[in-house]
């Protein structure tokens, strides 16, 4: 009992950083009506910005996790600016293949940058803390509290902002919100930076929680962020949410009673599953159909 | 020199089947389809499997018999096409565009990190080897990768009459009519999963065929050699080519093959780095894809419709002028079907 309580505690670390980059991956899907496969590659970018800050510059963990948000920050409106405008106004596949070509370059351009060989922080760890059935350690616990922090920086930004508002507008009908005076180009470029931060800051997360950074781990992330988001509700944050809590939990679990070598063949199997049972999303209410982007 | 060419040429000739059987399923019914590698890498490690005999410890695998190899080839893709049919059964059923694509990812990965972990089936990370010289003709190293080499470029000749042939009959214009329209084509009384999930049973065939002749080239097979990301490769080929053109296709294939090949030859890979010859070229493929899909989406050749070829002989001349349009979509109606006014849910 207490293997799967500490295995529970795990995956609400993992969750609480799924959650924070597929929300970003939502947020752009919302906007943009794109799949943006070079998304995984923005978390690698802060993260190995937290790790040059911390590694050349000696800086502490709080300016690395603002110097990862910085780039992510950059790298989204970069994607945005460079390649998704470029591409508005053709079909959805064509620039989810472009941006498949940008996944490529920026992770060759990492791989060249850092080599293939991992590296990883020297933050202190922290004690070992038993915090109800969880085993944490305080470095686990500040990632979730920070997690949350964030959830509820981009609810407020979303809710009560009023380029949140905005936001909104455009991800319903971007003509609409364009005709009604609100200059969409700008909104947009905006959620670009908002997501690119927010995922260069869960880059950093990810690489503090799991240890080793190379520049393919944004890349495996990926793939969780999509199932967190489609199993919840593409283009929507807050089922997006909930898909990245129960995708935590679901993989922390089948981690614990079977092999985490497998970790993604049991995300996949929630995806399929999700997809057949309701391709609108888990929480998004609705009667499955067709489902074309 | 001789032997470099017959290498490059013979790998190019079996990609070119590859990439045909991609084009299918995403120039012809407009599936983009990213798990069709793993398909390929089935069709190898079953043509191995098939032919070498039973396993020895350590190395563990399946099947391990001792056929013909021909046999095991269409065995091979019987495999393969068995497989498809589940994930396309799941993939096309009731998901398009993006969708479709996102479930094939998950599944390229899936199983990519299944057959990676679980050594039962293909031996795992270190993965299956040992077939050499198929037909057993005891001929010498270079006199078989001659022979070799022909036999890829008459087999490439028969794929390519066979696909262009299934392209312009009638059933190859019914796909792209569903691929341009899914209302209007089931209005008329077409069955849009059947279209779609017959050519990707098709395409996934030859995709599991043109494995099992990379198995005869190759003879061993491991997991590093079919990182689900190697089929970028395929895809600027056919966006280079021309896509949903059998000729464009095998044209943009060998262009990416031999030139990329060569190209990267020349780039300095020192000691100490060696990955930064084959992330130069990863680099080069992202960029080809992207330049590609914004300025000439219809690729060198671009696609032939109305398979009397009078549209293929005015093709060629697009070379030279400004695409038609910017859209990827080859914005054209096949079989003239209304399309205004028509919503199926």
């Amino acid at each position: 009992m207490s293997i799967f309580w500490i295995s529970i505690g795990m995956g609400i670390a993992v969750a609480a950083i799924l959650a924070l980059s597929s929300v970003a991956f939502t947020l752009e899907y919302a906007v943009s009506r794109v799949v943006n496969l070079a998304h995984g590659e923005v978390l690698t970018i802060g993260a190995y910005a937290a790790y040059v800050g911390e590694m050349t510059f000696h800086l502490n963990l709080y300016v690395c996790a603002l110097v990862a948000t910085i780039f992510g920050a950059v790298t989204g409106m970069a994607l945005n600016f460079f390649l998704i405008e470029r591409f508005r106004g053709q079909k959805a596949l064509s620039t989810l293949i472009a941006t498949l070509g940008a996944s490529l370059i920026l992770q060759n351009i990492l791989l060249i940058a850092f080599g293939g060989a991992s590296v990883s922080y020297s933050f202190n760890q922290g004690n070992l803390l038993h915090v109800g059935p969880f085993l944490w350690t305080t470095l686990t616990i500040r990632v979730i509290i920070s997690a949350v922090v964030v959830a509820v920086l981009i609810y407020v930004f979303l809710q009560r902002t009023k380029i949140g508002k905005a936001l909104r507008a455009v991800a319903q009908n971007r003509e609409l919100a364009q005709v009604s005076g609100i200059p969409a180009r700008s909104v947009v470029m905006r959620t670009w930076a908002t997501a690119g931060a927010v995922s260069g800051f869960a880059g950093f997360l990810y690489g503090e929680t799991i240890g080793t950074i190379t520049p393919s781990i944004g890349n495996g992330f990926l793939l969780l962020s999509i199932t967190a988001a489609v199993g919840g509700g593409l283009g929507r944050p807050y089922p997006t949410l909930g898909g990245a809590l129960l995708l935590g939990l679901v993989m922390s679990i089948a981690g614990t009673y079977w092999s985490s070598s497998y970790q993604l063949v049991v995300a996949f199997g929630f995806l399929v599953l999700m997809l057949l049972i309701k391709p609108n999303g888990l929480f998004v209410r609705g009667k499955a159909q067709t489902v074309r982007a | 020199m001789l032997q470099y060419w017959t290498a490059i040429l013979s790998e190019a000739a079996i990609f070119a089947i590859l990439a045909m059987g991609i084009d299918m399923i995403w120039g012809w019914a407009g599936d983009f389809d990213l798990s069709a590698y793993a398909y390929f890498a089935l069709g190898v490690y079953m043509t191995i499997v098939l032919t070498i005999g039973k396993a020895h410890s350590p190395v563990t695998y399946v099947f391990g018999w001792h056929l013909y190899y021909p046999l095991a080839v269409a065995l091979s893709v019987v495999v393969v096409v068995a497989f498809a049919a589940v994930i396309g059964a799941i993939a096309l059923r009731s998901l398009r565009e993006v969708y479709f694509s996102i479930t094939t990812l998950g599944a390229v990965w899936a199983i990519y990190y299944w057959v990676e972990n679980f050594t039962p089936l293909f031996n795992g990370y270190n993965g299956v080897y040992g077939l050499f010289d198929p037909l057993g003709s005891g001929l010498s190293y270079n006199t078989y990768h001659y022979l070799f080499f022909a036999a890829c470029l008459i087999i490439l000749l028969g794929v390519y009459l066979l696909v262009s042939r299934i392209s312009t009959s009638p059933f190859g214009r019914m796909v792209r009519a569903v691929r341009d329209d899914e209302s209007a084509a089931s209005v008329y009384g077409r069955n849009v999963f059947w279209a779609k999930y017959r050519t990707y049973l098709f395409g996934a065939g030859l995709a599991g065929f043109s494995g099992s002749l990379f198995a005869a080239y190759i003879g061993a097979f491991n997991p590093l050699d079919w990182k689900p990301t190697e089929i970028f490769v395929l895809y600027a080929a056919i966006l280079v080519g021309g896509r949903g053109n059998p000729k464009g296709v095998i044209l943009g294939s060998f262009i990416v093959y031999v030139g990329f090949v060569e190209l990267t030859r020349y780039i300095p890979s020192p000691a100490s780095r060696p990955e930064l010859g084959p992330a130069l070229r990863q680099i080069l493929i992202g960029l080809l894809i992207i330049l590609m899909l914004k300025f000439r989406p219809t690729g060198l050749i671009p696609e032939r419709l109305g398979g009397d070829g009078t549209e293929g002989r005015r093709s060629w001349r697009t070379l030279f002028t400004k695409s038609p349009q910017r859209d990827a979509e080859p914005d054209v109606v096949i079989g003239a079907l209304p399309a205004s006014g028509v919503e199926a849910s």
